[in-house]
């Protein structure tokens, strides 16, 4: 009796997994997919697809990124060349590598879909790059930025941002010049090992003082580790990991009078940082290989376009999103000049990319990230509640 | 010396929500011999229901005299405590009432409960938001040292933690050994069918169970909510951990639940960062939820009913 019940339990929580999962998604998959696509020109419909962060903790940065891919689109198909009609197709993810295949295979179901903008994070982009690549669909990542991601054979991987290798690095140099003894707080993640590895490196090589540790990617309680911190009479921390954990952190660290500077990479500078931290992220610096789109001068219309389609200014890798949308529909409209849209056709056209996106001029090297020496990688700063820019990082003071 | 006793009192701080969290489930397990996995949603309600009522009365950037911090301190408990009670009553109303008349098998409250955990916690990101960190209004000065002991200094908000989170469990031990209350409870921990011959109604008692450790969850709801941050999503970590302790304890053992909430964090800021003088420590915080889970290991090893046993039906 006691077995026959527990299989008919089992039974039923199967039944309800897969309904649940089969809801979930409708619902990031087809119900949402269409943009209110106007214009439109000729019969075929070739769809982008979105992968990243739409749910869970990490939503904002994916919805900074899908509303830019979304802008892109919009644009595209209200101009009204480009030859067919574009599509968003949106797969959440949410920010994690055990997500990130099933969004993978809800990119893949849909035969439309010539190239993928994403996935967000470096630990899903790690998790389907192959997937991706197998299947010869373009990925053109607008922010993954861990530094082994183009090291790993994947065959379609693109990159409109600089790399950790070239970020921590860069950021690093800054520190240098102004520390003495850094803390390096790694949040176990593979952006988070990756930047705090890169900084790390460069900082010794500088001669300064470095100690770390690493914090659980999950935990809330940085109360420890913000001790540990302050007692080990660092003048600096860096912190390597993402804007709602870094937010608890810097809440932390102003508990415990933690006086020393704080810097943190491209994954904390976001809105969920400014607010989660409120006043105990005032003096943070970020280093970001991203524009600010709201004072680039290149980025004026698309930061007007993007404040009256969404009701909110572009915040970090919107712009980047949608250039890397752009190089998609390019190389779409590319391969139809030449005759043969397939997925092998479009990614062809995208290696040989060389756009003047509003982040930078975009090419891709043989690996797929920029070529060396190319993409700026910025110094940020809040200054009472809000992130400014303070230029490139290796000219700031 | 001081630095051992800053992570110690880190440590207590902790170590105190999840006593009180501990006690939610560890009382229901005592009626019912069911593990309440909602429970950590009635923390989380209690969260949200103390942000609504305080948010009515003070704003942020406010500075307010002591005592007029002490009153809305008062009033956070009070409504946190309030609407996590409300909640636990209506989810035994709802999840588990119906399937205890109907006398389902344990695995089917399970369930329930699972069940329960996912909808009040995808309800509260309906009814509110999504994001990972609302915050209390800042009111007072959380973070000024009030208290130095041995040289560590101790904030007016751990103050204020540990010694609430003090007096609450010294109040439900009274409860539970002294009132007629708490002897029904203990009635019916200890054998349902004979407490219901000696005139005890044991779907009251159950209910108000419920209510009693959906207060001191929801109180410290708005005390975990005012130290850290609050989210439809912030019961899962310390539910774990709340639940281990319990069992830690010695799951059914209300002074159980208390010693080892108390315990786990302690253990935790403790054990990782020795030897505390700011090298990161011989093992190090990023090992903390394994040190945390060796030690209930460990105990549960030499002693498999937690530290203080699993004693149903006593006050300890």
């Amino acid at each position: 009796m006691r077995t026959r019940t527990l299989v008919h339990v089992a039974a039923l929580s199967a039944v309800g997994a897969m309904a649940l999962s089969a809801c979930s998604n409708s619902t990031s998959g087809g119900g949402l997919s269409g943009s209110a696509s106007s214009g439109g020109g000729g019969g075929t419909t070739y769809t982008v697809a979105f992968e990243g962060p739409l749910s869970g903790d990490n939503a904002q940065l994916g919805i900074n990124e899908v509303n830019g891919v979304q802008l892109a689109i919009d644009q595209a198909n209200a101009k009204g060349d480009l030859g067919f009609t574009a599509k968003l197709l949106k797969a959440d993810d949410g920010g994690d590598a055990s997500k990130a295949p099933a969004a993978a295979a809800q990119v893949l179901q849909d035969a439309t879909v010539m190239g993928v903008v994403g996935p967000s994070f470096s630990g899903a982009s790690k998790a389907v790059g192959n997937i991706y690549g197998a299947a010869g669909l373009t990925i053109v990542n607008p922010s993954a930025s861990n530094g082994t991601l183009q090291t790993l054979g994947f065959k379609t991987w693109h990159r409109v941002v600089p790399n950790d290798y070239a970020e921590g690095p860069a950021v690093a140099d800054w520190m240098a010049k102004k520390f003495k003894k850094v803390f390096i707080v790694n949040h176990l993640s593979d952006y988070g090992a990756g930047v705090a590895g890169a900084v790390e490196k460069e900082l010794k090589a500088k001669g300064v003082t470095v100690q770390t540790a690493g914090v659980d990617a999950k935990t809330t309680d940085y109360g420890a580790i913000s001790q540990t911190v302050k007692q080990s009479g660092a003048d600096a921390m860096f912190y390597g990991g993402y804007d709602a954990q870094g937010a608890l952190f810097a809440k932390a660290l102003t508990a415990v009078g933690f006086t020393g500077a704080r810097v943190a990479g491209n994954g904390v500078k976001s809105s969920v940082f400014t607010a989660g931290a409120g006043a105990a992220g005032n003096g943070w610096y970020f280093s970001c290989g991203c524009q600010d789109a709201t004072v680039a001068p290149s980025a004026k219309d698309f930061t007007a376009a993007y404040t009256k389609a969404f009701n909110t200014p572009p915040s970090t890798y919107s712009p980047e999103a949608f250039d890397a949308t752009n190089i998609v529909l390019d190389a779409i409209k590319a391969a139809k000049a030449a005759g043969k849209v397939d997925r092998a056709a479009v990614n062809d056209q995208v290696n040989k990319t060389d756009y003047a996106g509003i982040t930078a001029q975009i090419k891709f090297g043989p690996n797929g990230d920029l070529p060396a020496g190319t993409g700026t990688v910025n110094l940020y700063t809040q200054k009472n509640g809000k992130i400014v820019s303070l230029g490139d990082v290796s000219k700031a003071s | 010396m001081t630095d051992f006793m800053n992570y110690l009192v880190l440590g207590l701080t902790r170590g105190s929500m999840y006593a009180l969290i501990a006690l939610g489930y560890t009382l229901v397990y005592g009626v019912l011999q069911l593990i309440n996995f909602a429970h950590s949603e009635v923390f989380m309600s209690g969260a949200f229901g103390s942000y609504l009522v305080i948010g009515m009365f003070v704003h942020d950037g406010q500075h307010l005299a002591w005592w007029q911090v002490s009153l809305v301190m008062i009033l956070g408990l009070l409504s946190g405590a309030l609407v996590g009670a409300g909640v636990a009553w209506a989810l035994e109303r709802v999840a588990y009432r119906p399937l205890r008349q109907r006398g389902a098998p344990k695995l089917a409250f399970l369930i329930s409960a699972i069940g329960m955990s996912f909808f009040l916690s995808q309800l509260a990101g309906k009814l509110f938001n999504r994001l990972s960190q609302n915050q209390f209004p800042s009111y007072f000065d959380q973070n000024k040292a009030v208290l130095h002991i041995l040289g560590a200094a101790v904030s007016r908000i751990q103050l204020i933690v540990i010694v609430t989170a003090l007096l609450m469990m010294f109040s439900l031990d009274r409860l539970v050994s002294g009132t007629k209350l708490g002897r029904s409870i203990r009635g019916v921990a200890e054998d349902a069918p004979t407490a219901a011959l000696m005139g005890i109604d044991i779907d009251k008692t159950i209910s108000r169970t419920f209510i009693i450790g959906g207060a001191l969850g929801g109180a410290a709801g708005f005390l975990f909510g005012t130290t850290f941050v609050f989210s439809n999503i912030m019961g899962f970590i310390p539910g774990v951990k709340a639940f281990a302790a319990a069992v830690l304890g010695g799951i059914g053992n209300i002074r159980g639940a208390m010693i080892g909430g108390l315990l786990l964090g302690v253990v935790e800021n403790i054990v990782p960062t020795a030897p505390w003088d700011g090298s990161g420590g011989w093992i190090g915080l990023q090992w903390t939820d394994v040190v945390a889970f060796v030690v209930l290991i460990l105990v549960l090893v030499f002693r498999p009913t937690g530290i203080l046993g699993e004693r149903l039906g006593r006050a300890a």
